[in-house]
């Protein structure tokens, strides 16, 4: 008997069609997993099936009732999402009841009471910690079932929809969950698993449907099929005969050599870089590409290893240094680290390279015009004039504006963290035009951090995989999307070093 | 705040004009200005005295001169509360060095100064190295500061300055008092730095993403001990300017210092979040103020309202430029 059911759900955004004509069912007692890549239509359909979202077709019932007819059916589906999202000052206790309305507590708050009302909650789930613990000392493990126990609290639930919820999870911890997860599936409860980790859904899993480019393009018992059907059908339709924009004038002198980096989310990191290659990372999100960039790069700390930059040892932790010696990071998050939202685009450009416009009485701005000019040209940069604020430009625009803000500044090593993140197709193909011209002109080594395969092996002279912080194997541009994939989702027990050529 | 949208204006020159205005926040406190001293001259027949004139230039000459070097700070997000008792000290101890010490005053003066931009330079190393906020540091700093000066004057005024020095807080050059060439010159130079000096822009960098200044490659913290020591600079000024105009260096000096600069900015169009106005805008706010309590006096207010109004007043005018924005937005969403 379906418990919680979608039929023909379409969501449109502006430009995009997130999810296009999904149908999908879940069972009481069953632990339906769901996969596929970032952008596939997977946090949207959680948004739709959790009522965040109102679909623009399609129906959506739950236990046999519409929720057109009755939203409150919403309740019923309990939802976990993947970050912590608990608040830290306050007891474990009034974490788990929070609305304290909902849990049937009025008037004045008793902490002795709350923290007996948590004690069975937290035995159902085999947790230890005392309910009167402050939720910012508890381990990030704790915090992870602590999610999972307020979503249950009320037993009012029918459907669990856990969100990633390994990410911050050791093995012995997974293990943990899973038997609680085995649990409420022997309770009759409908389970929706959704993770980038393959080996643990075939290992909890008891049926899954994948997602690619907003459809649902299979749906399978696990026992039938095996991890390969699973790469292949995520990764949808082989590349398209697409352009592509690796780099054709590598040099043989390396650029960037990195020898047993070691920092706070990556391990024992070596690679190296040669002028004029573009080298992509691939990886998932958290697999501890943009720490080890933000760390060589000084912005975050270096425990042990070494680090040559152009053949001469590096200083660690001083961005001014890097940039100076011509190492530019670009990063992911641009409105929180990259533009500088209330001044204009000359300024945001030039604030690089203002040594190269001084006039006798400090920075001249006809110069800086000048160079800005020329900057906006090159790089294609379409803002209504150089006065107008960043802040109102296109996100591909604003992307543009960084690049250009570190070619002025005339770079040895640039590294684009997520570059196309947020950003339409035909930009997209312009940065990456743009990244191989910036390369094969000047002899500038790229590294390429992306999530999007298809970016990855599209741009790349080589790939490297990381997995949890490591390396877990380097390819050439003519490797296939499935190998990389087995690679990023750490399936390959033998890790591969990187081979210093 | 969202507008993306660049829908056409229908062409209305005084609508342009408004919105000009309002999206110029140092020519809508200029205006205000304007307005109040038509006001002031219209109302009050001592308002254009040369003597009320007088009073009123060498009082924007001290708030004007802590206001302009506070604008630097607040453009950063950050603000220093120690100002006043930073002047105090640094006028208690150049006393002292003239009177006791028997120094020669311009050199008992400059030790002031150095002094003063010492005790800025401690504010910004704590709050850099330890990661302080920069309100609950300079709130204890400024303890500290006043609690030191108590000690060392026991709490009574240092008598006895030379004469020699009075001409620089009580004399006036061509009928303008003497504190308003400095405050002029503490203005162009605070002006030049934050326009045209690369510094300066780092400063706008700062306020305005400091995490994007990191991986830009500024030296986000020095140029912060930077800042703070400059304020301790100016304020030294101010005090031993102060110190000049009194005849006595006493521990009642720039009490007020701290609200006044940064209401001041605040008026001026400078955000508290930082990144956003000018140092002029803090010259501006500081005129305001100052003509503010100067215009209570002259139109007699009672003695007793004379706080209470001139803090309406301030309140009113802090609260304009975000009153024509909220007017602004809702006509827009119409």
């Amino acid at each position: 008997m379906t418990i919680l059911e979608a039929k023909g759900i379409t969501k449109r955004f502006p430009g995009v069609c997130a999810l296009n004509s999904v149908d999908i069912a879940f069972e009481p007692g069953e632990v339906h997993c769901i996969v596929g890549e970032n952008g596939a239509g997977k946090s949207t359909l959680i948004k739709c099936l959790t009522g965040v979202y109102t679909a623009d077709e399609g129906q959506i019932s739950i236990a046999q009732k519409s929720v057109e007819d009755d939203p409150l059916l919403f309740n019923r589906v309990a939802y976990v999402p993947q970050e912590i999202d608990l608040f830290s000052y306050m007891t474990v206790a009034e974490n788990l009841f929070m609305p304290f309305d909902r849990a049937g507590i009025d008037g004045t708050i008793s902490q002795k009471k709350l923290c007996e009302k948590a004690v069975p909650v937290l035995q159902r789930l085999g947790m230890t910690i005392k309910p009167d613990m402050l939720v910012r000392d508890i381990p990030v493990s704790q915090q992870q079932l602590l999610q999972i126990a307020r979503a249950t609290a009320f037993e009012d639930y029918d459907v669990l929809m856990l969100d990633e919820p390994t990410t911050s999870l050791t093995v012995k911890d997974t293990e943990h969950l899973f038997s609680i997860i085995e649990k409420l599936k022997s309770e009759g409860k409908a389970i929706i698993f959704i993770s980038h980790k393959l080996d643990e859904v075939f290992r909890i899993g008891d049926c899954v449907s994948v997602f690619c480019n907003g459809e649902k393009v299979a749906y399978s018992r696990l026992a039938d099929v095996d991890v390969s059907w699973v790469v292949v059908k995520m990764t949808g339709r082989s590349i398209n005969e697409k352009e592509v924009f690796y780099s054709d004038n590598v040099s043989n002198d390396v650029l960037l050599k990195v020898n047993h980096l070691t920092g706070d989310l990556f391990s024992d990191v070596s690679f190296t870089l040669h002028k004029g290659e573009i080298l992509g990372f691939a990886g998932l999100v958290g697999a501890g590409r943009s720490e080890l960039m933000q760390a060589i790069f000084g912005y975050l700390p270096v425990y042990q290893g070494s680090v040559e930059f152009g053949k001469k040892p590096w200083k660690y932790g001083n961005t001014h240094y890097a940039v100076e010696s011509g190492m530019f990071y670009l990063p992911e998050e641009r409105r929180s680290q990259g533009i500088l939202p209330e001044l204009s685009v000359r300024s945001n450009i030039s604030v690089n390279t203002l040594n190269q416009v001084m006039g006798n009485a400090g920075v001249s701005v006809p110069k800086e015009r000048n160079l800005v000019k020329t900057a906006i040209d090159t790089y294609e940069i379409k803002a209504a004039s150089m006065e107008q604020k960043i802040k109102f430009l296109s996100g591909g625009n604003q992307q543009k504006t960084i690049i250009g803000r570190s070619m002025i500044a005339n770079p040895k090593l640039l590294i684009f963290d997520e570059p196309t993140k947020g950003i339409d197709v035909k930009t997209k193909t312009d940065i990456y035009r743009l990244m191989k011209r910036i390369a094969e002109e000047h002899g500038i080594g790229i590294i390429l951090i992306s999530s999007e395969m298809d970016e990855i092996l599209r741009c790349s002279n080589r790939v490297i995989a990381m997995y949890n912080g490591r390396i877990a194997g380097e390819f050439s541009s003519s490797a296939s999307k499935e190998e990389i994939m087995h690679s990023i989702f750490g399936l390959e027990e033998n890790v591969e070093v990187a081979a210093n050529e | 705040m969202n507008n993306t949208n660049t829908t056409a204006v229908k062409s209305n020159p005084i609508g342009t004009l408004f919105k000009s205005i309002t999206k110029n926040s140092v020519m809508l406190s200029g205006i205000v200005l304007v307005l109040m001293i038509i006001v002031a001259t219209v109302f009050s027949p001592y308002f254009l005295t040369i003597f009320n004139l007088q009073s009123l230039l060498r009082d924007i000459a001290f708030i004007g001169m802590v206001a302009v070097a506070q604008s630097l700070l607040l453009l950063i997000g950050e603000l220093d509360l120690s100002v006043g008792k930073i002047a105090t000290l640094s006028g208690v101890l150049c006393g002292l060095m003239m009177t006791v010490g028997k120094i020669n005053p311009f050199i008992s003066m400059l030790c002031g100064l150095l002094v003063g931009t010492f005790f800025g330079f401690v504010n910004g190393i704590l709050i850099t190295k330890l990661n302080l906020n920069s309100m609950v540091a300079t709130i204890g700093m400024q303890s500290v500061y006043a609690g030191i000066t108590l000690v060392i004057t026991k709490g009574k005024a240092i008598t006895g300055i030379p004469s020699q020095i009075f001409f620089l807080g009580k004399g006036s050059l061509f009928t303008i008092p003497v504190p308003f060439y400095f405050f002029v010159i503490v203005l162009a130079a605070i002006l030049w730095f934050a326009l045209r000096s690369k510094t300066g822009r780092y400063v706008y960098a700062i306020g305005n993403n400091r995490e994007a200044s990191k991986i830009i490659g500024i030296k986000v913290n020095s140029i912060r001990v930077l800042l703070y020591s400059i304020v301790g600079l100016v304020s030294a000024l101010a005090g031993i300017l102060y110190v000049a105009r009194l005849g006595t260096a006493q521990a009642a000096i720039g009490n007020n210092w701290p609200m006044n600069s940064i209401a001041a900015c605040v008026i001026g169009g400078i955000l508290l979040t930082g990144g956003v106005g000018s140092p002029l805008g803090a010259m501006i706010g500081a005129s305001i103020i100052c003509l503010i309590s100067n215009v209570i006096v002259l139109f007699g207010v009672n003695v007793y309202w004379q706080e209470a109004v001139s803090g309406i007043v301030v309140v009113l005018a802090i609260a304009l430029p975000s009153a024509m924005t909220i007017l602004q937005s809702k006509k827009r969403q119409k």
